[in-house]
């Protein structure tokens, strides 16, 4: 049996995942990616071993079905490697009207933000008590603190993540495990997410991070056992304000920004759709 | 053989069409302007007006052409509408494939920029690399979105092939206020020349000779749906100045500017841009270009197009012929 430890992160094959694999593999983590099935996994992980000296495992599950997160549990005890550092990352985000949404598509968001998360979770347990001192970071949102329209269900498994994590972390406190919970603002993460963020307004484009500054803020925080990680300045000033405002205020605000957020159509959601693009751009000028 | 290039009065495109020409290729060339001096002279290049944005114009200069190569996009750091960005690389870019498709194309090249792929760690990066950073500009946004569509058309049916350059120089038209070759132009002529500190990032340099050969050869034994990276020799800015001092044999300057230096010179242009509207050359943003590593492998392209590049002595040493005589030789 091999005795290195492993930091596994679900959703690594880009975004705010993949900067997360970057900046561990840079602190000589060995790691085990997962990802949908698909290329650029294996390019991220060739990439990774050429660079740094660490074990890679790339591992391709789509995770919004509920087997393939018993099915990744399984594969990693069968290698017989330890993990002691689990990294819930992998989601779906949404911007467009609750009636602009399918069924299938919250159901998807539902099961990968929410239940994947859990599930994972609960089967690692025991692996991690066993590799202790460990650690498992939720990714979480700084949208799970605003109402915001048109993020109605993300904002709410974003939610459920964050009440999961400290909940979690007061019982999990004795058995040397430690749970933190990253509630990012807007990231550039893909193409698409990029494109939107471009036309937001010049505060909140003055708040958007890249994945690649927020990666380090999550890592230090996890090792330093925070509860709940908030990268940015401005983030952090948001919240406060957050909790000074009067709710009428906060409501009038949130609203006039989400009224300039055109909704993004979810089959546009991947960011080589030509519609989409089309819409962008002009929604950019 | 009746070829189209688009951004001919380019600085890659230009040198191509005129390759193209004389190896008794009849080039079509489109061109927003029919009078501008970067149009390539040769009696078998012939003119097309219209724009890459403007489709009837470029059905009409693709009318018969077996091979295109799609040179033009809007390059720069910084444009005060963003949406010519857009505009130009990723509709453009569009127009072309969609028309190349329609009138029967056998094969199109698109040239792209290794600035997609991003900037490296240790080893030099490859075509199937991952960005180890978010992009945060709109020309490379633009190009890497026009990149996912040439290579979507390449499932359509359409024969395409990505080249990514890397930092291109040597003897042919000057188009833009930042480039190689002017870096090279004020070094040798004895302005001061700040490189980034430290002065051991790397960066690729490609010679404008092997990117247009390399171009042909992509049209040749390019595989359809795939990206080549044609670079040159990976090295840093310091030893770069210093092969060139020798090669010149001049005495300028080379000072090491810190970060936030070159962070206030950018600033203090931000202020002369909102109070007289002066073009930006430079952003804040573009500064983390410069202040990092940007190697490329072009082993991909020497194994499988038969690419070959210039030894980066010997294409400095033309280049400062050219810059000093205004003579190519080949």
């Amino acid at each position: 049996m091999n005795n290195k430890k492993y930091t596994l992160i679900t959703g690594a094959s880009e975004g705010f995942g993949k900067a997360l694999a970057l900046e561990c593999a840079a602190r000589k983590m060995n790691l085990i990616l997962v990802a949908l099935p698909g290329r650029e996994l294996y390019y991220l992980a060739d990439f990774i071993k050429r660079n740094f000296e660490i074990d890679v495992i790339s591992i391709e599950k789509d995770l919004t079905k509920v087997e393939n997160c018993s099915a990744l549990f399984a594969e990693v005890q069968q290698m017989k490697i330890a993990v002691n550092m689990l990294i819930n990352n992998a989601g779906i985000g949404n911007t467009h009207l609750f009636s602009e949404g399918s069924v299938a598509f919250y159901q998807k968001q539902v099961q990968l933000n929410v239940i994947a998360t859990t599930l994972l979770s609960r089967l690692f347990l025991d692996m991690l008590k066993q590799n202790g001192p460990s650690y498992i970071l939720n990714v979480g949102s700084l949208c799970s603190f605003f109402f915001l329209a048109k993020k109605q269900v993300y904002g709410a498994t974003k939610s459920f993540i964050y009440f999961f994590s400290k909940s979690l972390r007061r019982e999990l406190e004795n058995d040397h495990i430690s749970v933190s919970v990253i509630c990012p603002g807007g990231m550039n993460t893909n193409t698409s997410v990029m494109l939107v963020n471009n036309k937001s307004s010049w505060l909140s484009r003055m708040a958007i991070m890249n994945p690649e500054a927020v990666a380090p803020i999550a890592i230090n925080g996890l090792l330093k056992r925070k509860e709940v990680i908030v990268p940015g300045v401005l983030n952090n000033f948001f919240l406060m304000l957050n909790k000074l405002i009067p709710d009428f205020i906060k409501k009038f605000i949130t609203n006039r920004q989400m009224n300039t957020l055109k909704s993004i159509p979810i089959e546009s959601q991947q960011y080589n759709s030509r519609p989409f693009i089309r819409l962008a751009a002009s929604a950019i000028s | 053989m009746k070829i189209m290039i688009t951004g001919a009065t380019g600085y890659v495109g230009h040198s191509l069409a005129l390759e193209l020409a004389k190896q008794g290729n009849l080039v079509h060339v489109l061109v927003r302007d029919t009078h501008s001096v970067f149009i390539p002279n040769h009696p078998n290049i012939r003119l097309f007006k219209g724009d890459i944005t403007n489709l009837p114009s470029i059905k009409r200069a693709m009318q018969d052409c077996e091979q295109v190569y799609h040179t033009a996009a809007l390059v720069k750091f910084w444009e005060k509408d963003p949406t010519k960005f857009y505009k130009a690389n990723v509709d453009g870019t569009n127009n072309i494939l969609a028309s190349a498709l329609e009138s029967g194309v056998k094969k199109l090249v698109f040239t792209s920029s290794c600035g997609v792929i991003g900037s490296s760690i240790g080893e030099p990066l490859n075509e199937n690399d991952p960005r180890i950073s978010a992009f945060d500009n709109d020309y490379e946004l633009t190009k890497f979105i026009a990149e996912n569509m040439v290579k979507q058309y390449a499932h359509k049916g359409l024969s395409t092939v990505i080249v990514s350059l890397s930092k291109v120089f040597g003897p042919g038209i000057e188009t833009h206020p930042i480039s190689v070759n002017r870096a090279i132009k004020h070094f040798i002529e004895g302005d001061i020349t700040f490189i980034p500190l430290p002065a051991s990032y790397i960066s690729n340099y490609c010679f404008i000779d092997d990117v247009v050969k390399g171009h042909i050869l992509a049209m040749k034994n390019g595989i359809s749906g795939e990206k080549y990276i044609l670079g040159g020799e990976n090295i840093s800015y310091l030893s770069f100045f210093t092969m060139l001092r020798e090669i010149s044999h001049v005495k300028t300057k080379l000072v090491q500017a810190p970060r936030l230096a070159v962070h206030l010179v950018v600033y203090l242009q931000w202020i002369k841009y909102k109070l007289t509207n002066a073009d930006l050359f430079f952003t804040a943003k573009a500064i983390r270009h410069i202040y990092c590593n940007k190697a490329f492998s072009s082993q991909k392209a020497i194994d499988y197009l038969g690419y070959h590049f210039t030894p980066l002595k010997t294409a400095l040493e033309k280049t400062v012929h050219f810059l000093k005589t205004n003579q190519h030789e080949q």
